[in-house]
């Protein structure tokens, strides 16, 4: 065989493989999104239907039969404010790892992503219910920053150490204090690196299950522990299962694909890059 | 600190910064922790104080059918998708380093399973795995295969789940690989091409070796999750069928949560802690003779 010939084998084989995992993967997902569609009767025939007449019914039935807004105005409280708070306490300390070279801090918040979340939840609760905060926001919004801030300070220590020393030290023997060497030197040189360690912050949060699942409330119930309560409720609902799933997994897929060169470095934990 | 001080001017603003992220981590990670450790050695009940007992929670674990029960499902889980992961994971690296066109589509189709809340992956599974009305039934079926009880099937329940965090998971452990992949050095390929080194050579004596950190980080990472698994199987199984899929995090969770046994729960979880951290202390261990 010409080694041209064998140059185009080789890529059709790696076409092959690709198309492979991506049907792997695809697959459940298009599944998913395609029983959302379906009426009851067709999402529960055997053998299964591959073509049907779309209906929104589930998705109309979602929001008029269950608080499903409520739900989510929940979850964008607790994954919005948690992230925020992340940034507020991580960014200045990212900036002081990364500058003053002292690593401690952040090797301490690698112990929270170590630990197994039921071990915190047990003493939480007590605490929580000592405070008389079961229940409320606030519970989910502090518990849930446990998740963002060592996200924030990983990613953001990172961003910062690419900053050239010598830009930081003049603007320090040109007599500005540390603060306003963060503020006004600093942070807006890593721009890109908040938009990301926010996105993946938010991304994580929304996703989280555990934490809600005790310490939620009847009125701040989040998105997954309210799907994961449609479970047990509507055995027979799939339709109506898949549809809430599909709502809940858009908003964290489509800001992932936005920063998904800094997804892997993220949760690596800066571990890898890219 | 004196050390830092002398490279860094203004080293006494550090702590300010400092200060909130360190008091965040100490007041909702580390007491909680200290509380955990001291609840594990007392008897405590909601309401009433905790008595102390003197390592007897320690004790009842070791007596408890369901803790080994708990640790023999944790270590088989965990046995069996690290293995899948790690296989899948490696081929699917260097699957993404070649340079044809259409290498960023997949990636980004790779990321879509683990960035998914996990609770949509366990809701979607159920509806395809489901032993009467589910597609992959239909599938085995039209192969000519024997329909499956898949998460209904005491056997079958923990390769199910590690099949399905195997789906969701494998692109994760992929993409530190790839990331490997990309930053290893042209010129032991180029002397083993000089060699006449066939590929399998190559990639056996070559490229795993100087895969070796990247494989270390991705099975560190996995392990952590792995041996604490919680959400995928607490929102299919519960660690049903008969327990045949109970955890130790399930288990102590079940047992903190739903029988009240704080002490012994905390127990249970002080143990899990110990275990990962154990796991990650030896992948620790391998990375510096890796390097």
């Amino acid at each position: 065989m010409t080694s041209a010939g064998k140059r185009r084998l080789s890529a059709a084989l790696t076409y092959a493989q690709y198309t492979l995992v991506c049907l792997v993967i695809v697959m459940p997902v298009a599944w998913m999104l395609a029983s959302s569609f379906k009426t009851s009767a067709e999402v529960t025939a055997y053998p299964p239907r591959l073509f049907f007449r779309p209906t929104p019914a589930n998705y109309i039935r979602l929001f008029s039969t269950t608080p499903f807004l409520e739900y989510t105005r929940n979850s964008l409280i607790v994954a919005g404010v948690s992230t925020i708070l992340g940034l507020v306490l991580a960014v200045p300390a990212a900036y002081a790892v990364s500058w003053y070279r002292i690593t401690w801090p952040a090797t301490l918040t690698l112990a929270a992503r170590m630990a197994p979340g039921t071990l915190f939840l047990l003493p939480w609760y007590i605490m929580f219910s000592d405070l008389g905060l079961i229940g409320s926001h606030w519970a989910l919004i502090l518990t849930h920053t446990v998740i963002t801030m060592p996200l924030v300070l990983w990613v953001m220590m990172s961003f910062f150490d690419s900053i050239p020393r010598e830009v930081l030290e003049s603007a320090l023997i040109d007599g500005c204090s540390p603060s306003s060497v963060l503020m006004r030197v600093a942070v807006p040189l890593v721009r890109p690196g908040i938009v990301v360690s926010t996105i993946l912050a938010f991304v994580f949060a929304w996703n989280y299950f555990l934490f809600a699942l005790v310490l939620s409330g009847f009125s701040s119930k989040t998105l997954p522990v309210a799907a994961f309560n449609f479970i047990g409720e509507g055995a027979t609902n799939w339709g109506g299962l898949m549809a809430a799933a599909v709502l809940i997994a858009l908003p964290p897929l489509i800001l992932a694909f936005c920063v998904q060169r800094w997804l892997v470095h993220g949760l690596t934990f800066g571990a890898v890059k890219g | 600190m004196a050390h830092a001080r002398d490279n860094a001017p203004g080293a006494g603003g550090a702590y300010w910064m400092l200060i909130p992220a360190v008091a965040f981590t100490l007041l909702l990670i580390g007491l909680p922790f200290l509380y955990t450790i001291y609840l594990s050695l007392h008897q405590f009940v909601f309401g009433k104080d905790a008595v102390f007992n003197a390592g007897r929670n320690y004790l009842l674990m070791l007596q408890d059918r369901l803790f080994w029960n708990g640790l023999w499902v944790t270590l088989l889980l965990y046995g069996i998708s690290l293995t899948l992961q790690m296989l899948f994971g490696l081929y699917l690296g260097m699957l993404l380093d070649r340079s044809v066109r259409g290498r960023g589509a997949l990636r980004t189709i790779l990321i879509s399973p683990f960035v998914m809340p996990s609770v949509v992956v366990g809701m979607m599974w159920l509806v395809i795995l489901d032993p009467s009305i589910g597609a992959a039934n239909y599938v085995l079926e039209s192969l000519g295969l024997p329909r499956s009880t898949w998460l209904a099937s005491p056997l079958l329940v923990v390769p199910t789940i590690a099949l399905i965090d195997t789906w969701q998971w494998t692109p994760f452990v992929a993409l530190i690989i790839l990331g490997g992949m990309q930053v290893l050095p042209i010129e032991p390929y180029e002397a083993a091409s000089i060699d006449g080194a066939k590929r399998w050579q190559t990639f056996r004596y070559i490229t795993l070796p100087l895969l070796r950190p990247a494989m270390i980080t991705a099975a560190t990472l996995r392990s952590v999750d792995l041996l604490r698994f919680f959400d995928t199987i607490y929102i299919t199984t519960q660690g049903g069928p008969s327990n045949a899929s109970t955890t130790l995090n399930i288990y102590a969770f079940r047992v903190g949560f739903e029988f009240f046994d704080i002490g012994y729960a905390s127990a249970q979880m002080i143990t899990l802690l110990a275990i990962v951290f154990g796991a990650v202390m030896a992948f620790a261990q391998l990375r510096r003779h890796a390097l």
